[in-house]
């Protein structure tokens, strides 16, 4: 499968099944498509289509390029994975990420949060030391050969169990002496209760802090009030501002991580307000929520989104060129040191190699899916206990779903996510619409963005 | 070539040679929780 399209001044070519991306001009463009449409097309067929419109010398020669990329497998190369994806599949299943649900509490009342004020459907609870720990223990037992390990602690907001955290992280610096595994470490907060001794901690034990703000003041507090009704911005934002700097300075990964919604389409100038605080790790991702929801994001917002890319892809390209770049987690695509096939035809690891834990111990698929009785799978005590729930999500990925095999971002964004599929169809391997036009119109935005670095001489 | 320039190599098929070795991080883990495997970058490579 091949995608051609036009972007920001740039022929760009994708070839799907290879990953090569070419940037060609317009007579190299035409040709592609002529191909596209027919692909037994002779030579001589092509060469007397274009030869009014282009020298004939110059068809002849860009038709050679053509041919020639295409017998090196770089264009109209054929899907060549179906059987060792679903070998790769059928291998045994280990678990090798755990998302910690530290606190079903929360001190902020966020409009769209799936976990209904940090309460999951349920009650409000903090995970003991004992259940996290053996959570620490299930995840080292059921991680097989695989050395490096990750714990998120989530929640509600994680701060409210502070404590907890600090004791499972030195429990987890604890089981990596007594065997060969690494755990990376990352939180994500609010805010609110971030002080100097959480920042000292997380900057000496955190691979990665996600920080929750959405984006200008108004914007902001409008969606993430605390229980008071009082906006959070004018709290949280010095302390980010101080622990990203600390962080930058460290050389530690960080990422200022925001939701826009129905209400901020212009979410363009929010991801900018982020860099104009002097944050240069950003995310912004779009909401989902029900259908019927004032602030969910409609099939009609999805052209000015789109265009609201296209503004953020160019403003990028733009403070670049200053000296004062950002990356934006989105845009971010890695040509030449991407994953392997088998990961991005798989997915995410949802329900197989990643797993949520409840502070009671509960297993759940992820955290999307914590409250779902339907989706329960085990504990820390028994283990999985339902793994036929696992074996369908093992079966989950890129070819079962007919959408995705019809798409040029397949290898992108690997069949979207099962929960936003749960949520929309009442099936885990079915597609999200919007969220797929979104990561279509992002692959773009992302490769028209290498497309122009290549151009400025700038590394890829 | 002069009518092409290409940013990169066949990765994908020859990421079925050495792939599959589970090493890399868990996309959910980075900075999203609601919505991108394809713009990590492989433990390998790193």
């Amino acid at each position: 499968m091949v995608h051609q399209y036009r972007s920001n001044g740039y022929n760009i070519v994708l070839d799907v099944d290879s990953g090569s991306v070419h940037i060609v001009d317009d007579l190299v463009y035409d040709i592609i498509n002529s191909v596209k449409q027919d692909p037994s097309c002779s030579d001589e067929s092509v060469i007397e289509a274009y030869s009014g419109q282009y020298p004939e010398s110059d068809v002849r020669e860009a038709l050679e390029e053509v041919r020639t990329l295409q017998k090196q497998g770089q264009l109209f190369a054929e899907d060549i994975y179906h059987g060792a994806v679903l070998d790769f599949r059928k291998r045994q299943t280990v678990v090798k990420a755990l998302c910690l649900h530290i606190a079903h509490d929360c001190n902020l009342a966020c409009q769209y949060c799936f976990a209904e004020e940090g309460e999951y459907h349920g009650r409000r609870a903090l995970m003991s030391f004992e259940v996290g720990k053996k959570a620490l223990d299930f995840l080292v037992a059921s991680s097989g050969n695989r050395r490096n390990l990750e714990v998120d602690f989530f929640g509600g907001e994680p701060l409210m169990n502070f404590q907890v955290v600090k004791d499972l992280v030195a429990y987890g610096r604890v089981l990596e002496k007594n065997s060969d595994k690494h755990f990376r470490f990352t939180i994500t907060t609010n805010g609110v209760l971030l002080n100097d001794e959480i920042m000292e901690f997380c900057n000496a034990e955190m691979d990665n802090v996600v920080m929750s703000l959405d984006g200008r003041k108004e914007v902001h507090d409008r969606m993430r009030p605390s229980r008071n009704g009082k906006g959070s911005y004018d709290l949280i934002v010095p302390k980010f501002q101080k622990f990203a700097a600390q962080r930058k300075a460290l050389g530690k990964q960080y990422y200022i991580r925001g939701t826009f919604t129905h209400y901020n389409l212009d979410f363009a100038q929010d991801v900018l307000h982020f860099a104009d605080l002097g944050f240069d790790q950003l995310s912004m991702e779009p909401v989902v929520a029900p259908a019927d929801a004032p602030y969910a994001i409609r099939p009609e917002d999805i052209p000015v989104i789109c265009e609201q890319y296209d503004v953020l892809a160019k403003e990028m390209l733009k403070r670049e060129k200053e000296g004062r770049g950002f990356t934006f987690f989105h845009f971010m695509i890695d040509l030449s040191g991407g994953p392997c096939v088998y990961k991005r035809l798989s997915g995410c690891g949802s329900g197989t190699e990643y797993l949520a834990v409840t502070p009671w111990g509960d297993l759940y698929p992820c955290h999307q899916f914590v409250g779902n009785e339907q989706f329960l799978l085990g504990n820390v005590d028994e283990g999985i206990v339902r793994t036929d729930i696992v074996d369908t999500f093992k079966c989950c990925n890129v070819y079962s779903r007919e959408e995705c095999t019809k798409c040029f971002a397949r290898y992108y964004c690997s069949g979207g996510c099962a929960a936003n599929s749960y949520n929309f169809h009442g099936r885990i391997d079915d597609v999200y619409e919007i969220g797929c036009e979104l990561e279509r119109k992002r692959v773009e935005s992302a490769i028209m963005i290498k497309a122009a670095l290549a151009d400025a001489g700038g590394e890829v | 070539m002069k009518h092409i320039k290409t940013l990169n190599t066949r990765s994908l098929q020859e990421s079925m040679k050495k792939g599959g070795c589970g090493e890399c991080q868990t996309s959910c883990q980075s900075a999203c929780k609601t919505s991108t495997v394809g713009n990590q970058t492989c433990e390998q490579k790193k």
